[in-house]
């Protein structure tokens, strides 16, 4: 299938790894214009900018207790990132980085990484608990083993799950835009790419909810 | 009832398990490089169409039912329905990315191409 050319090109370089430098500057550019003119009653883009934090603050500190104000950059990040970049693969001539599974993966396997590192540092050695099971006597050593192996491998999935759901998402709709558009111009690929905004959110939104999850289920207090 | 879903199940395993058979019957004719590009990209083209088929069967059910019980939630108490809403939607996207997970399979098969032609 032969695809339009984009409107930012550098030879050389992946057009995935160019979108995401724009979605960069994007959010940099609207951060610092935000920051310079920060009022107490806030007007214009600061409300807006306002309303996207107060809800990660919410669902991080709804989520993880009392360290939630410390996990709020990375998740607020994350979400905020991944929504900018899944627009960008709405506007004709530009292409989403989301939908190439190395970015995905580049902002998974930090996840997965940061989950161990908290819960190694919050609870030493007895983080180990979180893998073996409600059952703890030396009767149990099979049963324990066993929860091991399966916490193990559901662990393992996590980044991969979350980079694939992403991607699938993205490369989906994209197609679908494609050959729809091939087929049936005009009114049903204009549905589709309704569609593709209200999944563009929702993406973003569960990426940053299943970080949020998985690094609160880290530094619980063990039961 | 019981002996009619056996009897569906019985024909549909009957179909999945004699369909290479008649590729192979097709193709044991003349064996060119060409034919066998043709055989392989015949069983390629099943798969993905089956792949998808069969998760979007199982998505739709099971979504179906999350819909189902959320609607009736919002029914018996329609003040809480933005809780509701928003739970419905992550269970809804999270269900989603199961049938995302075949479609990927189906796309890798047809476009990464893992086996040469």
């Amino acid at each position: 299938m032969h695809e339009a050319p984009l409107f930012f090109h550098i030879s050389g370089i992946p057009s995935y790894v160019t979108y995401s430098w724009v979605a960069m500057i994007f959010m940099l550019s609207v951060a610092i214009v935000v920051r310079l003119s920060l009022k107490l009653v806030p007007t214009g883009v600061q409300n807006v900018v306002e309303v996207i934090a107060e809800f990660f603050l919410n669902l991080t500190e709804s989520s993880i207790g009392h360290m939630g104000q410390h996990f709020f950059p990375l998740i607020a990040t994350i979400g905020t990132y991944i929504l900018v970049c899944n627009f960008l693969g709405l506007i004709p001539g530009f292409e989403a980085p989301t939908s190439n599974i190395n970015t995905n993966a580049s902002m998974a396997i930090p996840v997965f990484l940061a989950t161990h590192y908290y819960g190694v540092k919050i609870h030493g050695f007895g983080y180990i608990k979180h893998f073996v099971g409600p059952m703890r006597s030396i009767f149990a050593l099979p049963l324990m083993v066993l929860m091991f192996v399966i916490e193990a491998i559901g662990h393992v999935a996590r980044p991969l799950t979350l980079s694939v759901r992403l991607f699938g998402n993205m490369t989906a709709k994209h197609m679908i835009l494609l050959i729809l558009g091939i087929l049936v111009p005009w009114i049903i690929p204009t549905a589709i790419l309704g569609l593709g905004v209200l999944v563009s959110i929702i993406q973003a939104f569960v990426f940053a909810l299943l970080t949020t999850l998985y690094l609160a289920g880290a530094v619980e207090e063990a039961h | 009832m019981k002996k009619f879903l056996s009897v569906i199940l019985l024909s549909l395993t009957l179909l999945f398990l004699l369909t290479p058979v008649v590729f192979a019957a097709e193709e044991a004719a003349a064996e060119t490089p060409a034919e066998g590009k043709m055989g392989y990209y015949a069983m390629a083209v099943l798969a993905c169409g089956l792949a998808i088929g069969l998760a979007a069967f199982g998505t739709g059910i099971g979504q179906g039912i999350g819909l189902s019980k959320a609607a009736e939630g919002v029914a018996r108490n329609p003040g809480a329905s933005g809780k509701i809403t928003t739970t419905l939607i992550i269970g809804l996207a999270m269900i989603e990315s199961l049938c995302i997970y075949a479609l990927v399979v189906a796309l890798i098969i047809l476009f990464v191409k893992p086996f040469g032609f």
